[in-house]
């Protein structure tokens, strides 16, 4: 008796015959991912820049952005689904604005942390306002923005399960399929390659902040020097 | 080059690079149409595309693989999306976002009554009742001027069913539930624990059969703790559906409805008028409807849920073994 109709939790026959449905599910459950974490990030950074210029506004945009981030996963899909139908851009959207919390935060934090006195000298040397920010500002929060980033990725990917009540939640849609037959391998494949893509994203993330912040370990190797 | 421009261009470069990728996320997107590209895309699509929504459960799944495979057949380009719920897709249907669904008479009759004439419509003023031809004919009426085209039900039916052991039906001589009600014999009912007010079960098992009901085993429709403890003989009755295909590996045998307490649950596709009113696909869709009978789902339904096939291979190879694909 194959360990599919045994319904066994780990079985190589379930991988051999549905390794489509999982590369296509995965495939799916990275693109919605990487559009929802790209455009919170599009939306995320002007909103922290607009807190942080009129400081009024800075309640405001930090409170929406986390009472959007109360509304139950389940109920913002279907809250949704009037107005976008039954696409990935439902999801996405959904995605999007449970990624702000977080992003909108960090950005701030991270803008507000730059010392006074950097922007100070690049002021007097000259910096104009977009110079400023592109060029002493933001590598200075890049940290806090990456920080941001990666709790946003690794919180999508998990969110992004509960796209399956419309039929667009990569992994999730096979978690779903296999919950009602209790298909024991398909939910323990599904959501190891959730966990292993959760995993996988930080650190890619962690590399890339790595990379785009090379002073960070210049300076303590010249401490330690 | 100082720091702060290379720094400055490895930015840029990783942002051209995540959008980058994006965009390939994007397309896989958009080329697998959100669930299973189903397998009837095999159509040409020469008559264009038809998406055919299924709802999360296996039977339902099934369905829409048979259909999707048959329009496939019938030169339409086709996808299934699954989505939850009746709730959720009914809506797409109306719009066109889904053009075919599976469903069942009765209970999309009430659903559509419910949405129509308001919440208490379906317990006040139902419209489904046993007789198949009376109850998609009131469907008819609350579907057609939502934009939906129901199409003629078949055979097959998914409705609540009712089963004893196998012993215990030869040694008290029982075929229907009328001489289950004439055997006088005390039966507990292994059901949800919603069967002790719906009239479908213990209420109309008492008033339509006469069967003498001393309880209620809340154990779920159709589980296999359920019918375990019919199998036990800790309960002697236990409720599920026609198609349940499980019944069988616990010495289970159906009870005839004789008396038609339940709903005409049968299988019919519906589909919006706009999108898919063309009679080609009423046409390809009803070569199946009549073919398909009760026990060929049930068996489907057993194929996914105890083998672990593929809906979509096993629609495949039921409408080879039918002839009713030739590609």
């Amino acid at each position: 008796m194959s360990c599919l109709a045994t319904n066994d939790w780990i079985c190589g026959e379930y991988l051999r015959t549905r390794s489509q449905e999982l590369t296509d599910a995965t495939l799916q459950h990275v693109g919605i991912t990487v559009v929802s974490v790209l455009i919170g990030l599009v939306v995320a950074v002007p909103l922290a820049l607009i807190a942080r210029a009129r400081p009024r506004f800075a309640g405001p945009v930090l409170g929406l952005t986390t009472v959007l981030y109360t509304v139950p996963s389940l109920a913002m899909f279907s809250l949704l689904l009037p107005l976008f139908g039954l696409s990935a851009a439902l999801v996405v959207t959904g995605l999007v604005m449970y990624s702000l919390t977080i992003l909108v935060r960090n950005t701030l934090a991270g803008l507000q942390a730059v010392p006074a006195e950097a922007r100070e000298a690049a002021r007097g040397m000259g910096y104009g306002p977009a110079r400023l920010l592109w060029e002493v500002e933001l590598p200075l929060a890049l940290p806090a923005l990456m920080a941001g980033i990666r709790m946003a990725t690794v919180s999508t990917i998990a969110l992004t399960t509960v796209g399956s009540i419309v039929g667009r939640g990569g992994l999730g849609n096979l978690i779903e399929d296999a919950l009602p037959s209790f298909f024991k391998a398909q939910v323990l494949t599904a959501s190891v390659l959730c966990v292993l893509l959760a995993v996988v994203a930080d650190l890619l993330l962690l590399g890339l902040q790595r990379l785009l912040t090379p002073w960070t370990r210049i300076r303590v190797a010249g401490g330690a020097g | 080059m100082s720091r702060i421009s290379r720094i400055a261009g490895a930015v840029v470069g990783a942002l051209a690079l995540t959008a980058g990728l994006a965009a390939c996320g994007g397309d896989s997107l958009e080329k697998q149409g959100g669930g299973s590209a189903g397998a009837g895309g095999a159509g040409d699509g020469k008559k264009g595309s038809l998406v055919v929504g299924a709802a999360a459960f296996t039977e339902s799944k099934v369905l829409a693989e048979l259909y999707a495979q048959v329009l496939g057949d019938a030169g339409y380009r086709t996808s299934v999306t699954t989505v939850k719920n009746r709730e959720l897709y009914e809506p797409s249907l109306e719009k066109g976002e889904i053009d075919v669904v599976p469903e069942y008479a009765a209970t999309i009759a009430e659903f559509l009554n419910a949405k129509v004439n308001g919440p208490k419509a379906p317990e006040e003023k139902p419209v489904a009742s046993s007789d198949p031809a009376a109850t998609v004919a009131a469907l008819k009426k609350l579907a057609e001027p939502l934009g939906l085209k129901v199409l003629p039900a078949g055979e097959a039916v998914d409705q609540n069913a009712f089963a004893v052991t196998r012993e215990f039906a030869e040694k008290n001589k029982l075929k229907t539930l009328s001489d289950l009600g004439a055997a006088k014999i005390k039966v507990k009912i292994a059901a949800g624990d919603e069967c002790s007010v719906r009239p479908f079960c213990a209420p109309g098992l008492k008033k339509t059969y006469g069967i003498d009901v001393a309880g209620v085993d809340p154990k779920g429709v159709g589980t296999p703790q359920a019918k375990q403890a019919v199998k036990d003989g800790v309960d002697q009755l236990v409720l599920t559906t026609t198609t349940d295909a499980t019944i069988d590996s616990f010495g289970l045998v159906f009870l005839e409805d004789d008396k038609k307490l339940q709903n005409a649950d049968n299988v019919l596709p519906v589909v919006n008028a706009k999108d898919a009113g063309a009679p080609e696909i009423a046409a390809a869709l009803d070569k199946l409807t009549k073919a398909l009978t009760t026990a060929d789902l049930a068996e489907l339904n057993r194929k996914v849920d105890a083998e672990r096939a593929k809906p979509r291979d096993v629609a495949e190879e039921y409408l080879r073994s039918k002839g009713l694909i030739k590609k």
